[in-house]
């Protein structure tokens, strides 16, 4: 009920909602992949791979939050925390994954 | 911006291969030893330049409080955003949806204005005032 008159007084614009996510998921599929190539030429298995693929879309997210949202992520995002830092971050995971393999393959085997 | 970003990926991109290439070298000749320090900092440093490079380069954000929204579309209009259609025409940004209504114009304003917000009585005397003058504008 509070949410909902919350967005009755401040309405939220829903092609903005939609560019800025597309915006991010292109962003965070771009990036996984070029994670994927680095995780495999540096020939890292198991956990240390999936580990260093986190501190990447953390590090790609600050990026995001200093230059495409101004460090204001609530003007761009509804959600900050689920739209911006967590966004997509799973759905990249297979293209990291992905990469990985093939480099790691190419690379070290 | 987007001349950065085309730079910084571009950058990265040379030293993504290079250090890609190095490694490639480096395991072919000594499978056994670990890969050395220069060609890890180089494929870092290349990785962070190119995702930076990534981010630059994307759209910016739009703004989703419509009263945010709708300000920036008052304050810099239609404009083109750098991008063609296949048969020449420009590619505008987004303009005000309620444009259609005239409310621009309104009761102080130049323009007609809504019809149903019409100042009658302005409009009469300014008819009298053009009758006044004999009729010429």
């Amino acid at each position: 009920m509070n949410e909902e008159r919350e967005l009755a007084i401040n309405p939220i614009v829903q092609t903005s909602v939609q560019h800025n996510s597309q915006v991010v998921s292109n962003i965070r599929n771009l990036t996984a992949s070029l994670f994927g190539v680095a995780a495999g030429t540096l020939g890292l298995e198991s956990y240390p791979g999936f580990i260093f693929y986190l501190v990447g879309t953390l590090i790609v997210s600050g990026l995001v939050f200093t230059f495409r949202a101004d460090g204001k992520p609530s003007d761009y995002f509804h959600r900050p925390l689920g739209d911006l830092w967590g966004g997509d971050v799973f759905s990249g995971l297979s293209s990291f994954v992905l990469t990985w393999t093939l480099f790691f393959g190419l690379v070290r085997a | 911006m987007a001349f950065l970003g085309a730079t910084l990926n571009t950058v990265g991109l040379v030293f993504l291969t290079h250090a890609v290439y190095s490694t490639h070298e480096h395991t072919a000749t000594s499978p056994s030893a670990p890969l050395p320090l220069d060609i890890v900092i180089e494929l870092l440093a290349s990785i962070l330049v190119l995702s930076a490079g990534i981010v630059l380069s994307s759209p910016a954000l739009k703004p989703i409080q419509w009263a945010q929204w709708s300000g920036k579309i008052s304050r810099e209009g239609r404009h083109g955003e750098g991008k063609w259609t296949r048969e020449g025409e420009e590619i505008l940004s987004e303009g005000d949806p309620y444009s259609f209504l005239g409310l621009d114009g309104g009761i102080g304003g130049q323009g007609e204005g809504r019809r149903g917000f019409w100042d009658v009585r302005a409009k009469r005397k300014e008819y009298e005032a053009w009758a006044k003058t004999g009729g010429k504008s």
